[in-house]
C-alpha cells in the first residue's frame, strides 16, 4: 500500500467522466429539466412503482394507514430497486476507474486539510466504501513507518465518522431518496466536511490537551 | 465491495459491472436493509403502543428543540448509535407515522452516518487501525460532535432548497 503514490497513479480519462457523471447523477441538476438530460439524474432512472387503479383514485401497493413489521417489510421492499440501482451504478463508476480519479482529484485536497502524510489518501479513500480494509491500510502505514502514532489518531477520527460512508448511504439512505429535501448528493459533501472537521478537533486535542499529559508519545508501538 | 473489483477484473465490460454491483445492492437490501427496517418498524410501534414514544418526545423535547425537531427525533440519534441502517430505518417509520416531516429527516441524515455506530466501530475502525487506546474517548467524542453539529448544518443547508 505504500508504494502507491498518487503521482504515479494512473487514472484513464473514463475514469475522470465517470466520476464527472456520478456527480451529475447523484447531483439532481437534471433532475427537473424536460428534456433528455434528465437522464442524467438517478430518481429518474429509479423511476415509479405503478399505482393500482380504484374507483375513486389510485393507490400505491403499499397502501395506506399500516404499521409493524408488515408495514415494514412492504416499505423495505419498495427501496430495494433504488439500492440495487445505486450499488450497480457505483460499481460501474468503481470499474470505470472513477474512484480513482476522485482520489487523484482529492489527494492534493486532503493533505493540507488533514495535515496528515499523503501517502494515507489511499486509506483515506478506501474509508469512502469500507471500514475495515481502510483501517487496515491505516496500522499497515504506523507498521512501516509511514506515519506516526498521532497522524493514525488523526486518520482514524477522519475514518470513524461516517465510515463507509458511501456503502452506507447508497444502501440504507436510499430509504430517504424520494422524500429528502435535498439532491442526493448534498449530505455526502456534509459528511465530507464533516469527517475533515472531526479530523482538525483532533488535531486541536493531541496539541492543546495531550501535549501537556505525555510529552513523549509519539512513536507508540501497538 | 472495495475497489478490488476494479482491480482483479480489468475486462469487465460496462453491463457486467452494473449487474455485479446490482446484485451486492439485492444482497445488501434483501439481507441488511430489509431487516433493520423491519427491526426499527418494530421498535417504533412497541415504543407507540406502549405510549414511550410520546413520554421520549415529551421528556427530549426540550433537548431537541436546540436543533428544530421535535423529542421523537432522539429515538433516531439513540438507535443511530447503534446501527446506520436502523436510524435511518426508525427515521423513516417516525416520518410515515407523520411525527417527523421530509425536512426534519433530511437534517437527520448526514447525522445518522457521522454518529456511525460507534458501538460497532469500537472494533472495526479503531480496532483494526491499533489507535492508541487513550485516544479511544476522543474519536468517539468527535463522531458524536460530527453528528449534532451536522444537523444545524443540514438545517443551514435547507434553507437554498
Amino acid at each position: 500500500m505504500k508504494e502507491t503514490n498518487n503521482s504515479t497513479l494512473q487514472v484513464p480519462w473514463t475514469g475522470y467522466l465517470a466520476f464527472f457523471i456520478a456527480i451529475l447523477l447523484f447531483s439532481g441538476i437534471f433532475s427537473s429539466s424536460d428534456g433528455w438530460l434528465k437522464v442524467f439524474d438517478f430518481n429518474v432512472l429509479n423511476g415509479s412503482f405503478g399505482k393500482i387503479e380504484g374507483v375513486e383514485k389510485a393507490f400505491t401497493f403499499r397502501g395506506a394507514n399500516g404499521s409493524g413489521a408488515r408495514d415494514g417489510f412492504l416499505f423495505a421492499f419498495e427501496l430495494i430497486p433504488a439500492v440495487v440501482l445505486a450499488l450497480g451504478l457505483v460499481n460501474v463508476i468503481d470499474g470505470l476507474g472513477g474512484l480513482k480519479a476522485a482520489q487523484k482529484l482529492m489527494t492534493p485536497i486532503l493533505k493540507p486539510l488533514l495535515g496528515v502524510p499523503g501517502v494515507a489518501a489511499l486509506a483515506n479513500i478506501a474509508n469512502m466504501q469500507s471500514t475495515d480494509a481502510a483501517a487496515g491500510m491505516v496500522k499497515e502505514l504506523v507498521d512501516t513507518g509511514e506515519i506516526t502514532d498521532e497522524e493514525r489518531s488523526v486518520i482514524i477520527s477522519y475514518q470513524t465518522s461516517a465510515s463507509a460512508f458511501l456503502t452506507n448511504y447508497f444502501s440504507s439512505g436510499a430509504a430517504v431518496f424520494s422524500f429528502m429535501l435535498v439532491p442526493i448528493i448534498v449530505p455526502i459533501i456534509v459528511m465530507l466536511i464533516f469527517k475533515i472537521i472531526g479530523a482538525n478537533l483532533m488535531r486541536l486535542y493531541l496539541k492543546t490537551v495531550l501535549k501537556k499529559t505525555s510529552p513523549g508519545g509519539i512513536h507508540h508501538d501497538n | 465491495m472495495t475497489t478490488k473489483a476494479a482491480e482483479t477484473t480489468p475486462n469487465k465490460n460496462i453491463l457486467d459491472l452494473f449487474i455485479e454491483g446490482a446484485r451486492h445492492g439485492f444482497t445488501i437490501g434483501t439481507t441488511s436493509l430489509l431487516p433493520n427496517v423491519v427491526m426499527a418498524f418494530v421498535i417504533i410501534r412497541i415504543l407507540e403502543v406502549t405510549g414511550l414514544l410520546k413520554l421520549i418526545g415529551v421528556v427530549c423535547a426540550p433537548i431537541m428543540a436546540l436543533w428544530g425537531l421535535p423529542g421523537e427525533a432522539a429515538t433516531v440519534i439513540i438507535t443511530s448509535l447503534m446501527s446506520m441502517g436502523g436510524g435511518i430505518g426508525v427515521a423513516v417509520s417516525l416520518y410515515t407515522s407523520a411525527h417527523l416531516d421530509a425536512a426534519q429527516v433530511t437534517m437527520l441524515v448526514p447525522a445518522i452516518y457521522l454518529m456511525g455506530n460507534p458501538v460497532q466501530n469500537i472494533g472495526r475502525c479503531l480496532g483494526i487501525s491499533g489507535v492508541n487506546t487513550k485516544h479511544y474517548a476522543a474519536i468517539l467524542s468527535i463522531c458524536v460532535i460530527n453528528a449534532l453539529l451536522s444537523i444545524w448544518a443540514m438545517r443551514f443547508v435547507l434553507m437554498f432548497f
